[in-house]
Formats: C-alpha cells, structure tokens, sequence
C-alpha cells in the first residue's frame, strides 16, 4: 500500500511531511522521495526528522503562515503560492508548499509544478507583452497627440505651422495624417505611406491612406456617422483586409481640432500595425476575445454574441454605458487611476447583472451590456436602476481619495427598435450620445423621436454657428433702479437671436444647446466685446451705467476669458468700474477654486461681481463669506409671492440683513408690482429690476429711457 | 528563527539579508539580479512566476554579507502586489523602468503600501538607463521622489552600469545599521 502510494505521489511530484514541531519547522518525511525531494532537502533520509532552514528561505517563511493553520483544532489548508528554488546541486525547482490541518495532524506537501508553472509563464509572458506593447503605444500616441494639438492651436500663419507640423509627424514611429474637414490630407507621413503601402500589382495606382482609412471607418464603426457629425473623437481597432496578401490589424486614434466656434477644422489621424500583437493575443483564445485591463470580453466578443443573441430572435434590451467626462479624470487623477476606475466599474456592473446577461467593454470609456431574454421595459428600468445605484457610490483613489462620476447609459430593444448588430450598435451610441455632456447620470431609450430631436439639435448647432458668423445676435439691456436715488444704475445685458427665419428668439431656446455644443465660449466673448462698446457708448453720452454681463459655467473655466474681457476693456478704453460679472450659485459651488481666482482678478482691475438666482441654487452661505462678491441677486421666485407668502417675506428679508452683514448689495429680481416694490424698499433692498419698472429693451430705446430720466430730474 | 541575525554558517561568521525586488512587470527586476549574481543579460523578456530566490555573498571591508534576493513576480493586473512578501526583509529595492512613467507611478504605489509594513532602507533603482528616457520629469518631482527612498540608483542592467555600486552601497547601508544596532 504505502509502496503504491510512493508510485503515485512521485508520479505526482509532490512529498508528504508531517510537522513534529511547527515552531521550529521540524517535519517528517512521510512519503514521496522523487530526486527533486533528494535534493531540496539533502538533510531528509525516511522517517528522520530534520529541520526547514534558511537554505529554502521561501518554505521557512512560510511556515509562519502555515502555523496559523496548524496551531487551531479545525481542519484547514493553505497554499504557499509558487517560487523558484535553485538547489545546492543547482537543480531549479518550480515549487508550491501546502499547509494542512487534518484530523489534529500537521501535514506540509510541496509540490513540484513544473507544468503549471510552465503554463502560467507562457500564459502571462503573453499577456505582459501586449500589455507592454499597449502601454508603449498608448504612451507615444498620447505624447504625439498634445504636441499636434499645441501647435494647431497656435495663432500663427498657416505655412508656418504646415512645415512644423510636418517635421514633428516625420518623426513618429508610426502613421500620421492631418486632414481638414472633409477628409482632404493635408500632411502625412512616411510611416502613413508605408503603412497602406499594398502588394497589388493589378492596380496602378494604389488608394491613399486617408480613403482607405475612411473606408475601414465606415464599414467597421456603426459610431462612424454619429462621430462625424458631432465632432467626437474615437480610438479603437479595425481590421484592414485587401486579398490576396493583405491583413493588417490597425489601431487608430481619431481626433478633431475645433475652432473657437466648436468647428472641427481638422483632423489628427493616428494609426499604428498592431498585427504582430494581434498575433501574440491570438495564439491564445482568451487573450484575442478578453479586454486586457478588466478582463471583460472585448469589442469583437461582444460583436460575435449579439450576433448569436439576434440568430436566437429572442427578445432582449441592449444598454451602452458611457463614463461622462473620463478624459477629465484621468487627465486630473492620472491614467494609472482611470484604468482602475475602470476595472472598478466593470466590477460593479457585473455585479448587478444576472449570469446570463453579458456585458463587455466597447471603447475606452464604454461599456456594452446584453440584457438577456429581458422584453418589458419595467424589467430593463429596474437593471438600470440597480446599476446607476452600483456606479453612484463613490469611488476612491490609491491615496484614498474619494470622487464620483455619471454614466449616460443608452438603450435600445431588439427586435422592436432595430434587427441588426450594426442598427443596434448605432441607436445605442446615439442614445447614449445624447446624455453624454449631462454632468448627471442620464439613461436614454431610444426611440423615433429621440433620433429626430438629435438631428433638430444638430441642425440648431449649426445654425447658431452660422449666427456667431453672421452677427445675428443682439443684446438688450434691463434697466436696473437704485432703491434710494430711484434711478437706473445698472443694466443687465440679455441675448437676443434674430434668427432670419423664425425672428427673435429668446435665451431659453438656445443658451443650453450652446453650453452643451461648446458654441457659449464663442457666444460669450461676443457678449462682452458687445457690452463694453455699450457701457462705451452709454459713458460717452455722460452717463454712469453699469453694463451687467451673465457668465454661464463653461466660461467661469475658460482659461482665455480674463485676457479677452482685459482686451476689450483696452480696445474701448472703458473704465471696468462700468463693468459687473454675474455668475449662478451653482458655478460659485461646483468650480469653486476656479471661480474664485477669476473673481478676484476681474474686482482687481475694478470691475465687481454679482450671485444671480440666488436661493435657487445650493445657497451655501460659506461661498458668500470666502469668495470676492458685491452684489446678491434674489430670484424671481421668492418675490413673485413676497406680499402674500409669509415664508418668502421671512426669506427675502433673511436673505437682505445677511446680505448687508457681510457688506454684500441687494438687487431684487422680477419685481412686477407696486405691492412688491413697497416691500422691498420697506425692507432696505438695494435696487429693483422687472417688469414693472422695465422689459429688457434694444440699445437705442435705453438711451430715450435714460434721457426721459435726466429730463425728469 | 530571525532571519535577521547573524548566522554561523562553515565556522564563519556570515551575515545574511533579505532584500527584496519590487515593482511594475516588465521593469527589469530579473535581469537586474542575473546581471548582479551572474554578470550576464538576456534581451529576451521571460516573466517571473511567484518569487525567485537567488544569493550572492559580498566582502565588505573585511566583512561577508550574503544578500538574499528575492525576486517577485511583477505587478500589474495579472498580479497585485503582497505585503507578506516583505517579512523578514533588512531591505528592498523599487524598480522602475525609465521608458515607461506608469511603471513609476507604480513603484512608488508599491513603495507606499511596503512602507505600511516596513520601514527598512528603501532604494529607487530607475532602470534601463541605456534607452533613452521617456519620461518627462521636471527636477522637483525628481527630488520629490528621491526624498522618499535612501537611496537612488540609474541602472542598466544590460550594461551593468550601477548595478554593483547598487547592491554594494544596500550592502554597506545594512551593515552600517547592524553595527549600530549591536552597539546601541
């Protein structure tokens, strides 16, 4: 028995000590006795005791561990992990020790794993290379991609910046285009040529690298048309196939460069030969179809399952899963800490998906998710819900750092909503698209109508384009009243758009789809030119009115605001004492650091500075101590009801004392009636603006009001 | 037993230290330990599984010290790192790959949470000096990272350049600290 025993643990490679002495790491060989054990332990002979000492470092600090397991009564197990032991006979040995507690013995097995050890090597060796080779990649793109973006940006003539740009491309390993809009190549480099460089003979002429590109995009990419159309960027891999003798694995980076306008002026190409890592991962199956990082199936695996989930014409949801502001985070916590956000998220989706369901990552900062045999919206609302509420939870940095982030997740039924990978694919991104910019979780099915409004929200972008080009915007002005010297002080300046078919048209109908489209930087640095040749023109006529200008958040956190709002204060020769900023509560809040920096150097040069809406928003009371403030603006909503509303009187009044504690001015928002305006000036309101006392008028109705006014007193 | 102390081995008086080589996958660790035991280099990547031990005894100033090395598996996904490896250890050795920032990032990850364990002498080996350096590091984040280790070396293990004077200077770090700590 104990012969056939020994066959079998050698046939094993494994021995069998018993522990006689855990403290002091002294066993007992049982049995096994292959040469490897001979040679490990020298010291061993059958039956003797003998100590573990310091020429198995690994197994000696192991029994550290191992006597946990062997002090307690219970039966336990516990494994060492693999090492490399080099024996004195300078054999290497590839080893795994066991702990065990069995029936009150102490039992120590060490195992020889060569093969396991020889297929976890071969295995991660794989893995590491492509990792390595991923790594190196996303590294020289990521470099290349600023330096291009730097120059593109810089205002300078046109030749000038060609011929940089064409030194710096020529230097990249791999394949570079600068296109313009419509895809025209304006530069390429030597790598671009060689890379879509193509053994066919039969044609004279070879496609260029851009067509062909265009071509893989569009047969390749359902995204292709959404990504054009709105100016998004897109990395990912295609596959280049041109029989008999060309197959190229391409790894692409697509990148606009917008103008001031948010036009995409051109495009930054990259594309790098990925074949040989494609090769690497294919010689193993899992790596081909997993994502490296998470270790969710990747974009081809999911492509072939929906697929296979179509061919079953069973019903199913479809969600897509997009991380709003990704870039942001790992440009602000690094990419070390997106990647483990997103192997965090993936771990939380998955966790609330059932086991038949699939999920996959897509994209970059995307995820795909089957809802398997799932038909009634209700059902596909409650596994979004759980997973919103998965993702809502915060997350946390390596230091310890604690941030949350928002999903727009698009959905879209199969069979009812498309029957193809490509149509679901492609209303999927769209939906998800459309609550893309929301800075809150968004979840979009998809339907007709939403694929309409898209379009209308597109169209509206553009022609907003076509408006900051066209001068179609105008600014009317509100008077504001001083309380005390019953005089207008102040006036806000309000956009317009005469839109040359529908007219004018108020702020409401486009503020937002400008914020959302990038077009308010633009929009916003013509507000102020306009308002300082206004506040210009109003001094010139001998008058001391303040022109009140609305900054939307984006422009709290455009660098290049304070230098343009300085220039045209230059450019007009105007006193910025004429000049008031008035920011919501939510921008003093959200961007609190930024707002803060800005704030101060605008009432530096001696401009000041208005809460808008205020009450409506956080009403954080600490902002108003620690931030460069002169005026507060109380909403329209608590003084539409202030005569009758004991709630809005105590608030309004509140909000009036505290205000003048802190050395802070009151301007009340939408008054309409006389009962209202008693109020206020019962209650030592700064000044007034509505309705009542005025509509937001055009430049030239002003000056008559501001000349009616001088003519009174 | 402690590994720590000194022990009798053939009637000499050796002492024996643990030193540890930590770090992303693909750094160099292996390499920079077969350039120090054996004085040769390999261009072909072969990745470790679990830990390696290898031993060098080195003379100092009339004195053996036999190092102890183990080499860990790197870390990235496929492995996260382990503190129980640290046991015992006099010191340890981070090693970054000068071509590859993230591999820093991660050093200095590994460094911190190896630091809640121990607080032996720490080395920053920035390996790979051969290639051309990738990184761009202005001179403050350089000190800012020097001032978290005791030591900092530019190593090549392909060239062998600073790699003696790296396990040499440990070695006499180590040294001088047992002296003080027998003399105190």
């Amino acid at each position: 028995m104990t012969s056939l025993l020994n066959t079998a643990l050698n046939a094993l490679e494994q021995v069998v000590l018993e522990v006689t002495d855990a403290k002091s790491g002294t066993v007992k060989l049982l049995e096994g006795g292959s040469p490897w054990a001979s040679d490990l332990f020298p010291q061993a002979s059958a039956q003797q005791a003998f100590t573990i000492n310091d020429d198995t470092p690994f197994l000696l600090d192991f029994l550290i561990d191992a006597n946990t397991i062997w002090q307690q009564q219970d039966n336990a197990k516990l494994h060492s992990g693999l090492w490399t032991e080099i024996t004195t006979n300078n054999t290497v040995l590839h080893l795994e020790a066991i702990a065990i507690k069995h029936e009150k013995r102490n039992i120590l097995v060490i195992s020889n794993q060569l093969e396991n050890f020889k297929i976890q090597q071969q295995t991660k060796q794989l893995a590491r290379e492509v990792l390595l080779s991923y790594d190196r990649l996303f590294l020289k793109n990521e470099y290349l991609h600023t330096r291009l973006l730097s120059i593109l940006n810089q205002p300078s003539d046109q030749s000038n910046v060609l011929s940089t740009l064409a030194k710096v491309i020529e230097n990249a390993e791999f394949a570079v285009l600068i296109a313009s809009k419509d895809f025209t190549t304006s530069i390429e480099n030597s790598a671009a040529l060689s890379l879509f460089k193509h053994n066919d003979i039969l044609k004279a002429q070879s496609a260029r690298p851009i067509d062909i590109l265009i071509s893989l995009m569009k047969n390749q990419l359902p995204e292709y048309e959404r990504i054009l159309s709105t100016g998004s960027s897109w990395d990912g891999e295609l596959c280049w196939i041109l029989p008999p003798s060309t197959l190229k694995w391409l790894k692409i980076g697509l990148y606009p460069v917008k103008n001031k306008n948010n036009q995409v002026e051109s495009w930054i190409i990259f594309a790098n030969d990925i074949s040989t890592i494609k090769h690497l991962t294919q010689r193993n199956e899992l790596l081909a179809m997993q994502d490296m990082l998470t270790e969710l199936p990747n974009r081809f695996a999911f492509w072939q399952t929906l697929e296979e989930h179509i061919a079953t014409k069973q019903p199913f949801y479809l969600l897509y899963v997009d991380i709003n502001d990704f870039r942001r985070h790992n440009e602000f916590y690094g990419h070390n800490e997106g990647d483990k956000l997103l192997v965090e998220i993936s771990r939380r989706i998955r966790r609330m998906i059932k086991t038949t369901d699939f999920i996959a990552r897509v994209g970059g900062d995307e995820f795909a998710i089957i809802l398997s045999g799932v038909d009634s919206k209700v059902t596909c609302e409650l596994a979004i819900k759980r997973i919103i509420e998965s993702i809502n939870k915060p997350f946390q940095t390596k230091k310890s750092e604690l941030f949350s982030i928002n999903v727009s997740i698009g959905v879209a039924n199969y069979p009812n909503d498309a029957q193809s990978v490509e149509e679901l694919m492609k209303f999927v991104d769209l939906s998800a698209y459309n609550g893309k910019k929301n800075k809150k979780n968004s979840v979009q099915f998809y339907s007709k109508s939403m694929k309409d409004a898209s379009h209308d929200l597109i169209k509206i972008e553009r022609e907003l384009r076509q408006a900051i080009v066209n001068n179609e915007f105008e600014l009317y002005l509100q008077p504001i009243i001083d309380v005390k010297t019953n005089c207008i002080n102040k006036a806000e300046a309000l956009i317009r758009w005469n839109h040359p078919e529908k007219g004018l048209i108020g702020p409401d109908d486009f503020i937002a789809i400008a914020e959302k489209s990038g077009l308010i930087i633009a929009m916003g640095e013509w507000v102020i030119s306009r308002s300082c040749q206004i506040a210009k023109a109003i001094n010139q006529l001998g008058y001391e009115i303040k022109i009140s200008m609305n900054l939307s958040p984006s422009q709290v956190t455009d660098d290049n605001l304070f230098s343009h709002l300085r220039r045209c204060i230059n450019d007009n020769k105007l006193n910025p004492g004429l000049l008031e900023l008035e920011v919501t509560e939510g921008v003093l809040v959200d961007d609190y650091s930024v707002a803060e920096k800005l704030l101060s150097k605008v009432r530096m040069i001696g401009m000041s500075v208005s809460v808008d809406d205020f009450g409506t928003g956080y009403s954080s009371l600490s902002y108003l101590k620690k931030l460069p403030l002169d005026f507060l603006k109380i909403d329209r909503s608590f003084i539409k009801e202030i005569v009758t509303d004991d709630n809005d009187k105590a608030i309004v009044r509140a909000v009036i004392a505290m205000a003048h504690n802190l050395n802070l001015c009151v301007t009340a928002e939408g008054v309409e009636t006389k009962e209202q305006l008693t109020f206020l000036v019962n209650n030592s309101c700064n000044s007034v603006q509505g309705y009542m006392l005025s509509r937001p008028i055009k430049f030239d109705h002003f000056i008559t009001l501001l000349n009616e006014q001088k003519a009174i007193s | 037993m402690n590994k720590q102390q000194a022990v009798e081995k053939g009637g000499d008086a050796l002492i024996q230290k643990k030193i540890c080589l930590l770090g992303a996958s693909s750094v160099g660790k292996t390499s920079l330990v077969k350039q120090f035991v054996e004085g040769i280099f390999s261009e072909k990547y072969l990745t470790t599984i679990g830990v390696k031990i290898d031993r060098k005894t080195l003379s100092i100033a009339n004195e053996q010290i036999n190092l102890l090395l183990w080499d860990m598996e790197g870390n990235d996904s496929y492995n996260v790192f382990q503190e129980k490896y640290l046991r015992g250890a006099a010191g340890y050795i981070i090693v970054v790959d000068q071509t590859r920032t993230s591999s820093l990032l991660e050093g200095i990850d590994i460094h911190t949470l190896a630091r809640q364990v121990t607080d032996c002498p720490a080395i920053l080996a920035i390996n790979k000096s051969d290639l051309l350096a990738t990184w761009h590091l202005d001179d403050s984040e350089y000190e800012a990272y020097q001032d978290l280790f005791d030591l900092q070396f530019l190593t090549s293990a392909k060239t062998g350049n600073n790699v003696e004077q790296m396990f040499s200077s440990l070695a006499e770090l180590l040294l001088k600290r047992e002296k003080n700590d027998l003399t105190t």
